[in-house]
């Protein structure tokens, strides 16, 4: 037995002695869902990391135009996360190669379930798939309207709860800005500024024993001002690479996200899909110093998985039967197709990169994407997707003279 | 009965033809005999920023509308040497520049020259007509009335640009390498052998053909110089062939000896204000004629310009009797076609009336309403005294050879 598997064979077992131990004497070490230090009854410091590296073989090259294939080491983050007398919940993560290091960095006061209330930097509540935790993702990548249309992690306040049997959650919330995905790293780019956001969740199958599975729908919103100025937001491939430029285009005013979420957990199944948009406005930015139509960022995607080996969605990362303990871990297969557009004005006109065009020169991203994972163990997931991306205007893409082009690509991804 | 006939078939002929009666063309652009009126929108932030910066090539957005015409987002920037400052800004108008093949009436750029330096609005306008009537091809011009967010900016010309739709329109070549000539203070240039293509890449910027290699691009340039300044020998002139059409040339200089310009291949200041072109599939090289505002400042000949050149290439051509020849009698044709008929000096007071008013109101103009019809009479003086002068000076050069 190679010795990391010996280690995790190890820790799994330690976690399932750990479940039979009743006498308590705190503080108290566990491997549960993390390993963790228990100091009391709602009190407890859990220990949490997630290295990942991925492979990725593209048509379309990411940086060299001659080397198609490219390795990533750089997924090394750590934290800690706990509760502290069972009213206050907390979590601390950090990305260890990265100049802007901090991910969550937040406390949650739950005393009441119905009110809860959290501050720190964390994600904006807007998309399911943003919301979702990077070693929980169906697929490697986020879906493309997720990545881009949605704020992701900012500074603020929330509250959030559920009420009517847990039935209905509500997340609302104020920021200092409108999310980490509208930016980039050219200062001269403007963003969203003070951000108001909520998020209603619909569970009508919680309370009933005889359902399907969960389901869940939900609808989202965003509210912030933006200054005058470029607009930060990118289109991108899958693999990062542009395929629609805002750098061309002024924006100026109101900028809203629209949000519609649906989850279903059928068994071993699930089926997920959202839809989204974000509308920026530019006041008084024609030549004429009169409003322009607003550019528009629109995305949608279904995704579908299957557990071949029979876990219910829920479990699937938690296998019967891990490797080297009797089985072969778990595995699933899924599917996603999805579409990421961005326009402005009437369709009818000619398209232009002029920042002030009434109508923009859009462009839309549709990719499908298939895909198996393979959860090993509790710690060890390896996923391998296969791409497929086609651009409407293939010239501000990464290919200018192809449309359509492939990505292959594994990630060996471990988390505590 | 048959005027209802007539006015169907009219009505029947404008609706076949899709309207095209309302439809403008190049040559309506360039109508010289009227003036023009176009009309830019810019958002005034952009035109403040613009007017702040206007030493800078950056691009703003307007929509241009010339009559029945409107183009959307066009790129517009601040243009010109000497001529460039704020107050009357002169502009480039890229129509292509933000929407990919975009045009106006076939163009894909044209320039809005704001006349700065010429006092009288009708220099280079007189120049280049003088280019067409020897044969010379040269930029088509017409003046009009420019109006900024309908702010009235003053008298332009609207000057086709020199690229590869100007080249097929006058050699028919589709194909061939066109080159705009920058004049840097430092950098003055008298067609010595400059060695290094990188010499000639800051010199001639290319207007066609822009991807092309450096070498490709400069290859001929270099050898031309090279063997321009080679040793004189029996093989001197088939060899520099190879590379320039020396009548050709020849042409051009006798056409700014004629109107006196100072700031042309003989200028005061090194060569300056021309393009070449090289001819497509080969290496022969040719000039066209730009920007000609500094054009009939003196009455009298630039001193010592002919036969004391500093430029090599002129200085040795004029050393073979044809080629000085050439020069000569196009010295003596422009100044036939000028006193015949009066026609300098009447083309001078036509376009005077086409321009006046707009000149007279002109609000950015750098030079008050009293030197401007000062300027028209000195160019009245230049048509009634030059053209003698000319003849006066070819056939003393032909006795007596200076």
């Amino acid at each position: 037995m190679v010795p990391s598997a010996a280690l995790f064979v190890m820790l799994t077992r330690s976690a399932e002695e750990n479940k039979d131990k009743k006498a308590e004497t705190y503080p108290v070490f566990r491997l549960g869902d993390h390993p963790s230090i228990v100091f009391g009854k709602g009190s407890h410091l859990d220990f949490r990391a997630r290295f990942s590296a991925d492979k990725s073989d593209s048509e379309a090259s990411t940086e060299d135009p001659a080397e198609t294939s490219t390795i990533d080491l750089g997924k090394k983050r750590i934290g800690v996360s706990g509760e502290i007398a069972n009213a206050v919940e907390f979590q601390i993560e950090a990305e260890l190669t990265n100049t802007d290091p901090w991910r969550d960095v937040y406390g949650d006061f739950k005393y009441y379930d119905v009110a809860r209330v959290r501050g720190g930097k964390f994600k904006v509540p807007f998309s399911l798939d943003e919301n979702t935790g990077a070693s929980h993702l169906d697929f490697m990548f986020r879906s493309l309207a997720a990545t881009h249309l949605a704020p992701g992690r900012d500074q603020g306040v929330m509250v959030h709860g559920r009420v009517w049997k847990k039935v209905i959650g509500y997340d609302a919330g104020v920021f200092q800005h409108d999310g980490k995905n509208a930016r980039t790293n050219n200062p001269a780019k403007v963003f969203g500024g003070q951000t108001t956001a909520g998020r209603v969740t619909f569970e009508p199958t919680r309370n009933m024993k005889d359902a399907l599975g969960p389901f869940l729908v939900g609808v989202a919103f965003t509210r912030s001002d933006v200054p005058e100025g470029i607009s930060g937001v990118r289109g991108q491939t899958v693999l990062d690479q542009n395929f629609f430029s805002s750098a061309d285009y002024l924006v100026n005013g109101t900028r809203r996200r629209t949000g519609i979420e649906m989850q279903f957990l059928p068994g071993p199944a699930s089926i997920k899909s959202e839809w989204m948009r974000l509308e920026t406005q530019r006041r008084g930015e024609s030549v004429e110093n009169t409003d322009l139509s607003p550019l528009v960022g629109e995305g949608w995607y279904v995704s579908g998985t299957m557990a071949l080996t029979g876990e219910k969605k829920s479990r699937v990362e938690r296998p019967k039967k891990p490797l080297l303990q009797g089985g072969f871990g778990a595995v699933e297969v899924g599917a996603r197709v999805e579409s990421l557009r961005f326009k402005s004005g009437s369709s009818s006109e000619q398209g232009s990169r002029s920042p002030r065009a009434d109508t923009i020169l859009g462009n839309r991203d549709q990719a499908t994407t298939v895909g198996v994972n393979w959860y090993v163990n509790r710690f060890f997931k390896v996923q391998a997707n296969f791409i497929r991306e086609k651009l409407d205007d293939p010239s501000q893409g990464p290919l200018p003279s192809k449309a359509s082009f492939t990505t292959k690509a594994v990630r060996f991804q471990f988390s505590l | 009965m048959r005027a209802p006939r007539v006015l169907a078939a009219v009505l029947f002929a404008m609706l076949v033809s899709g309207g095209s009666v309302l439809a403008q063309t190049p040559a309506d652009l360039f109508d010289i005999n009227t003036i023009q009126e176009i009309r830019l929108s810019v958002n005034t932030r952009d035109l403040q920023t613009l007017r702040e910066k206007y030493k800078d090539n950056t691009y703003y957005v307007a929509d241009l509308t010339w009559k029945n015409i409107k183009v959307r987002n066009v790129g517009i920037r601040s243009r010109g040497q000497g001529s460039r400052n704020p107050t009357k800004l002169g502009l480039r108008v890229d129509i292509a520049h933000y929407t990919t093949g975009q045009t106006f009436v076939g163009f894909s750029t044209i320039i809005l020259d704001n006349m700065w330096q010429d006092d009288s609005m009708l220099r280079e306008r007189l120049a280049f007509t003088m280019f067409e009537k020897v044969g010379e091809p040269a930029p088509r011009e017409s003046f009009c009335r420019l109006y900024i967010n309908n702010e009235y900016q003053g008298l332009y010309a609207i000057i086709e640009e020199i690229d590869g739709a100007f080249a097929k329109r006058v050699t028919g070549e589709t194909d061939g390498t066109m080159f705009e000539y920058r004049w840097y203070i430092d950098k003055q240039w008298r067609a010595e052998d400059l060695v290094s293509i990188a010499n000639y890449k800051t010199l001639l910027e290319p207007r066609t053909h822009v991807l092309d290699a450096d070498s490709t691009l400069y290859g001929p340039i270099q050898s031309l110089f090279k063997e321009v300044n080679a040793a004189a020998d029996a093989v001197w002139r088939d060899r520099v062939e190879q590379y320039i059409d020396l009548n050709q040339f020849m042409k051009h200089v006798a056409l700014e000896q004629f109107i006196v310009e100072n700031d042309g291949l003989l200028g005061y200041a090194g060569m300056n204000n021309f393009y070449l072109y090289r001819y497509q599939g080969t290496t022969k090289h040719r000039l066209f004629v730009w920007d000609k505002d500094n054009a009939f400042l003196f009455k009298d000949n630039v001193p010592g310009a002919v036969t004391t050149s500093d430029n090599v290439l002129f200085r040795r051509a004029m050393t073979y009797p044809d080629l000085r020849e050439t020069y000569l009698s196009t010295l003596e044709q422009c100044a036939n076609i000028a006193r015949t008929d009066d026609f300098l000096a009447l083309e001078i007071d036509r376009l005077t009336a086409i321009i006046y008013d707009a000149a007279k109101a002109d609000p950015r103009k750098q030079f008050p309403n009293d030197q401007f019809d000062l300027a028209v009479q000195f160019l009245r003086d230049f048509a009634a005294v030059r053209p003698g002068q000319v003849l006066t000076d070819v056939a003393r050069i032909r006795k007596t050879g200076s």
